[in-house]
């Protein structure tokens, strides 16, 4: 892991780190990258991969309208909002 | 020290984790990022345990998002008893303050909480009881399951809330499960070696002491060989690591949750919101996660894992064809002090090598008196046998 493919990743994930966070994550990440060494123990050339463990079926209901909760009441949650809608800074000016 | 996050009643008998939600109480998940936030609805679990009859006592801390060892990591603090970190539930039970605890089982946590602090804890089979209203991290993986005292009290609570839930996906079709107690005469029990050896001397005298107990009622023990386990292991991490990053994502500071005060764009608010928000483990997961889903390292870290997963639950197929269950230490060491934050990723992550086995496959596992058993998949019940035989040695 370098500090600049570090960067990338908090990019991506919209996060940001102190120097000293850094320094720590760039150590933990070669530990991690240490122990991944143990997954070649493992031949898995015939093996399918397995995403979940139960046998997974898409699950289908009725086509239909249902507003479980108020618009009102979801709106509570938020950090910010207006009468109707979540609050954000301007996008486009 | 704070056990409780949110009271709700003093009458209460079952305390349920702050990632469960109780409708209008915070549900926090041990996170800045949640802090303020209040759902619209039960989980249904909760909503099982209410209409059974059971007054629920409040929301208990946890560490945040269920990752770290024992709760450590929670924005609201750690709960220590004798310099020894423990879990809010899992010492509330043992006290005697409740009768039982439902926890999510994200990656071991309420297992490694039931042992340092002596009460049982049942991680159902995968899909046995709905995720419906537990706050998302590792959809794969976590389960809600039940601590209490005793097999017997596990065994009536986990009766209460497995069933059939068409709100989770997940959910298996059964409407119930038995869980009958048997006895344990007759059945067979394995010790996987390479776990036992990494355990500290005191944890490895329990699992031996267990194993004596288990003799005493009955139960074949003899030890195995599962040289998977390493493999196993950093499987798991990559696996609880790059689905957490995906769920996580959704914590924006726009629609629910914290909004950093400093920001003049959009970008501002979403990368301050999430930075001020999460803890040191969160991001650790989140930044490993994404790296092990991203090009180049996909195929040789998360379809890898992907792959290791059927091998482990080959494997375990393959033992139960021989044995009732598997014991293993559950920790590495009976009790943990508390350490500096950001260590908390990586002590979780070395400690994952023995709860990784159930969370990767969805087996069941119960702790009880410090140590894991894992049974096949719908075996609950042996797991409960087991532990109630050996516990009915101790009242008479």
């Amino acid at each position: 892991m370098t500090n600049e493919k570090l960067q990338d990743l908090l990019d991506v994930n919209e996060l940001r780190l102190t120097d000293d966070e850094t320094v720590r994550m760039i150590s933990l990440f070669q530990k991690m990258n240490g122990c991944e060494a143990s997954l070649s123990d493992i031949n898995t050339d015939n093996v399918d991969i397995m995403v979940h463990v139960q046998p997974l079926t898409n699950v289908l209901r009725e086509d239909f309208r249902d507003q479980k909760f108020s618009r009102e009441s979801l709106l509570e949650g938020a950090p910010e909002h207006t009468e109707d809608s979540w609050q954000v800074p301007i996008l486009v000016k | 020290m704070k056990y409780y996050i949110s009271e709700i009643s003093a009458k209460g008998s079952v305390a349920v984790d702050d990632n469960i939600l109780v409708k209008g109480t915070p549900a926090s998940c041990g996170s800045r990022m949640l802090e303020s936030f209040v759902p619209l609805f039960n989980a249904e679990a909760v909503d099982r345990l209410i209409n059974a009859g059971y007054e629920i006592s409040g929301k208990t801390n946890i560490g945040e998002f269920s990752l770290d060892l024992l709760g450590e990591t929670s924005y609201f603090g750690e709960c220590t008893e004798n310099g020894n970190l423990v879990s809010a539930a899992a010492s509330l039970v043992a006290k005697g303050d409740i009768d039982a605890a439902v926890n999510t089982d994200v990656s071991g946590y309420p297992r490694r909480a039931a042992a340092v602090s002596g009460i049982d804890f049942l991680k159902p089979t995968y899909g046995t009881v709905s995720r419906y209203g537990i706050v998302a991290a590792v959809c794969s993986a976590e389960q809600i399951g039940v601590s209490a005292k005793n097999a017997k009290k596990v065994k009536e609570l986990i009766s209460v809330i497995a069933g059939h839930d068409s709100k989770d996906g997940t959910s298996l079709p059964a409407d119930s499960y038995s869980y009958e107690l048997t006895s344990a005469s007759g059945m067979k029990v394995c010790i996987i070696k390479e776990l036992f050896d990494k355990a500290s001397d005191d944890v490895k005298k329990s699992v031996s002491d267990y194993a004596d107990k288990l003799r005493s009622v009955g139960v074949t023990v003899d030890e195995v060989s599962v040289p998977e386990v390493f493999a196993i292991h950093a499987a798991w991490n990559i696996l609880l690591c790059a689905e957490f990053c995906n769920n996580v994502s959704r914590f924006d500071g726009v629609k629910y949750g914290y909004r950093s005060e400093n920001y003049k764009n959009i970008d501002e608010l979403y990368v301050n919101s999430r930075t001020e928000g999460f803890g040191f483990i969160t991001k650790a997961s989140v930044l490993y996660g994404s790296d092990v889903l991203s090009k180049g390292r996909y195929n040789d870290c998360y379809d890898k894992a992907l792959r290791i997963r059927r091998v482990a639950l080959n494997k375990m197929k393959e033992l139960f064809a021989s044995y009732n269950a598997v014991l293993t230490p559950v920790c590495s060491q009976k009790n943990y002090q508390p350490y500096e934050i950001c260590d908390a990723f990586e002590k979780a992550y070395d400690e994952n090598l023995f709860t990784a086995i159930p969370s990767i496959t969805g087996l069941p596992a119960m702790v009880t008196k410090g140590v894991q058993l894992i049974a096949d998949s719908f075996c609950d019940a042996t797991l409960l046998s087991l532990a109630d035989s050996v516990e009915e040695t101790e009242v008479m």
